[in-house]
């Protein structure tokens, strides 16, 4: 692999794709507001940019060259100014391959490699290469060697325990997808999209249909009110399918590999020395039906590895095979859970003024100024104190030799297992009721993925109790 | 954690806590100003420039007066072979463990107002947090800087 390689000309159409989705938002605004006088003008100033847009995708594509030489990534790129970026071999820290819908028409897919470096995005990303040569280039790049790679693509055929390897169920998928809680997120999409679509519907049109839906009457109303909602929550039944479709985890020696994705297939390696924290989250909808997310809080990924900042370990799974999972997964997390400490009764208090303050506030306001209304506030005035009971319920923690596992709920219930040389920072902070109160707030400060850090605090803990981990924390003890 | 750090901050860093209080106050006062000027002009109400005023008159007391001081009185830090230690806050007090393994860089600095009173500040980062001592003599905020950079090159742990 001495040869300079251009990427697969496929390239071109992703960055142009990525140049034109920066820019969608201004070509939407502008075809908004210039939509009746002067759309011919606009349309005209789109092409022109559209055409630029193109020269420079091929330019970029065309100066855009990689190769594996005296053990480094050497790249080089850039149109007006020629820049080159060398990445040595045991700087890697890993490798990822994401295939598209795009890059899987065209047999492609896009590596992203990562340094421990805490940018945002990844040290080096090439767009488009030929399934097989991402795999070479991940093969030769690899500072274990080629064996590693070998064992996960045949992990499948042989079923020796060297690497341990976990699938989610179709049935598990389907319940993770009935149970995501997406149906909100789409239904205010819907909702949004629908309002802007009204702008194009003619008048005539939707007066008739209007006068056609009231005609049906209540009852068809509801039943389509509700086919509505079915609707939604299937497409979130099949977003969570697509996302998380085939969601394997695999082990092997030090990393470990995980491919999820129907449609768009992505792998993901992460290093176990990289693993700062492992969580155990657990959905309002989903705890009374006794499923967990396992999560891992990973140093120094990029933006583009998960929505929420951390590595999904296993989107779905029972409670109880937790234990059994990071036995095999993660022995140095198995055990740590533990019945935790809970927060002292008195702290309840705080927990509830904390969670309700502001419906408590808008009810007052609403009763003053609107009290036909009152009971809108009112609701959500009680949903907010259950909320903040929950919240105290739920806050404790477990310190056990250098382990600390710590628990917390902002609606969904995160477990948090951690090790002491992992934690960056120990924080105690108190106001004035608190210290009076004997209760303090804990944080805790580990490596984020965005090199910003991610901070666990555990609100009102008993007073001696935060001194005692502040204690076992301090290096000076 | 049950005793608070025993090194205070420089005294001067009242003062020049008060004079970027005053800048900020200062501001605020020039709104003011302008609000009044543009009542006076458009003919609008003076409401809106008496509320001007009210604030402005909080703010310089609590930015000037108040604040620098009670903030100094809380801000403590220690310094250990292991660990660096910070108390800091008003309303709510924050008590902070660095150990110093975790520290990953230590910078001192220093704006035109620090400057004029000879202070800098001492920043320390964590590969997760960063970390300030505000307004320490320039020679005693170096001396800790060296000190701390020396001391956390203890340990060489993984990432």
């Amino acid at each position: 692999m001495f040869k300079a390689k251009r990427l697969h000309p496929a390239a071109i159409l992703f960055n142009l794709i990525k140049t034109v989705r920066e820019f969608l938002f201004a070509i939407i605004l502008g075809f908004i507001s210039f939509r009746d006088e002067s759309m011919f003008y606009f349309l005209l100033i789109t092409a022109g940019f559209l055409v630029l847009f193109i020269i420079t995708s091929i330019l970029t594509w065309y100066r855009y060259t990689y190769r594996v030489e005296d053990d480094e990534l050497r790249i080089e790129y850039g149109v007006f100014i020629r820049k080159k970026r060398f990445i040595s071999k045991n700087r890697i820290q890993s490798i990822d391959l994401t295939s598209g819908v795009i890059h899987r028409i065209f047999g492609l897919t896009k590596v992203q490699i990562e340094t421990a470096g805490t940018g945002t995005g990844a040290e080096a990303s090439l767009s488009a290469v030929k399934m097989a040569e991402g795999e070479a280039l991940r093969e030769e790049l690899k500072t274990g060697g080629a064996q590693q790679v070998d064992n996960t693509d045949t992990a499948d055929e042989h079923p020796e325990q060297t690497n341990p390897s976990q699938t989610i169920s179709f049935k598990r998928l389907f319940i993770a997808g009935t149970t995501s809680g997406s149906v909100g997120v789409i239904l205010a999409l819907a909702v949004a999209g629908f309002s802007e679509l009204e702008e194009f519907i003619p008048n005539s049109f939707y007066d008739n249909t209007l006068e056609w839906v009231i005609g049906l009457g209540i009852v068809i109303l509801i039943v389509m009110a509700i086919g509505v909602l079915i609707l939604l929550w299937l497409l979130g039944i099949a977003g969570t399918m697509i996302k998380n479709g085939n969601f394997t985890i695999t082990k092997n020696h030090n990393e470990l590999f995980i491919t999820r994705g129907l449609l768009e297939k992505k792998q993901i390696t992460i290093p176990l020395k990289r693993i700062q924290a492992v969580g155990i989250q657990e959905s309002i909808i989903r705890q009374p039906l006794g499923f967990v997310t396992v999560y891992a809080e990973v140093a120094g990924g990029s933006m583009d590895k998960g929505e929420d900042f951390s590595s999904t370990l296993f989107p779905i799974m029972k409670r109880e095979e937790v234990e059994p999972f990071l036995e095999i997964f993660l022995p140095d997390y198995g055990g740590i859970q533990q019945e935790l400490t809970p927060l002292p009764k008195r702290a309840r208090k705080f927990y509830i003024f904390r969670a309700s303050i502001i419906f408590l506030i808008l009810t007052a306001v609403v009763g003053f100024w609107n009290p036909s209304f009152i009971w809108m506030p009112l609701v959500l005035l009680v949903g907010s104190m259950i909320l903040g009971v929950m919240r105290h319920r739920d806050g404790g923690f477990h310190q056990h030799g250098e382990q600390l596992t710590i628990r917390h709920r902002s609606f969904s219930r995160n477990t948090i297992m951690m090790y002491h040389k992992r934690i960056q920072a120990f924080e105690k902070k108190q106001h004035k009721i608190q210290s009076q109160q004997k209760l303090a707030t804990m944080r805790l400060s580990i490596i984020g993925s965005m090199g910003t850090g991610t901070h666990f605090a555990i609100k009102d803990l008993e007073e001696s109790l935060t001194d005692e981990l502040g204690d076992w924390y301090s290096y000076r003890s | 954690m049950r005793q608070a750090p025993v090194n205070r901050i420089a005294e001067d860093a009242v003062k020049a806590w008060k004079i970027t209080g005053a800048i900020f106050a200062g501001v605020l006062w020039l709104i003011t100003i302008g609000l009044f000027i543009v009542s006076y002009l458009l003919e609008f109400t003076y409401w809106i420039g008496a509320v001007g005023i009210l604030i402005s008159v909080l703010c310089s007391y609590l930015f000037v007066f108040l604040l620098p001081i009670l903030r100094w009185r809380r801000w403590r830090y220690e310094v250990f072979e292991q660990e660096i230690y910070i108390q800091h806050g008003i309303l709510i007090v924050s008590r902070t463990l660095v150990p110093m393994i975790r520290v990953q860089h230590v910078d001192t600095k220093q704006g035109p107002i620090l400057k004029k009173y000879k202070l800098a500040s001492v920043q320390i980062s964590t590969a997760a947090t960063t970390h300030e001592i505000p307004a320490l003599l320039e020679e005693d905020a170096s001396e800790l800087r060296d000190r701390i950079s020396t001391l956390a090159r203890v340990d060489e742990d993984d990432v």
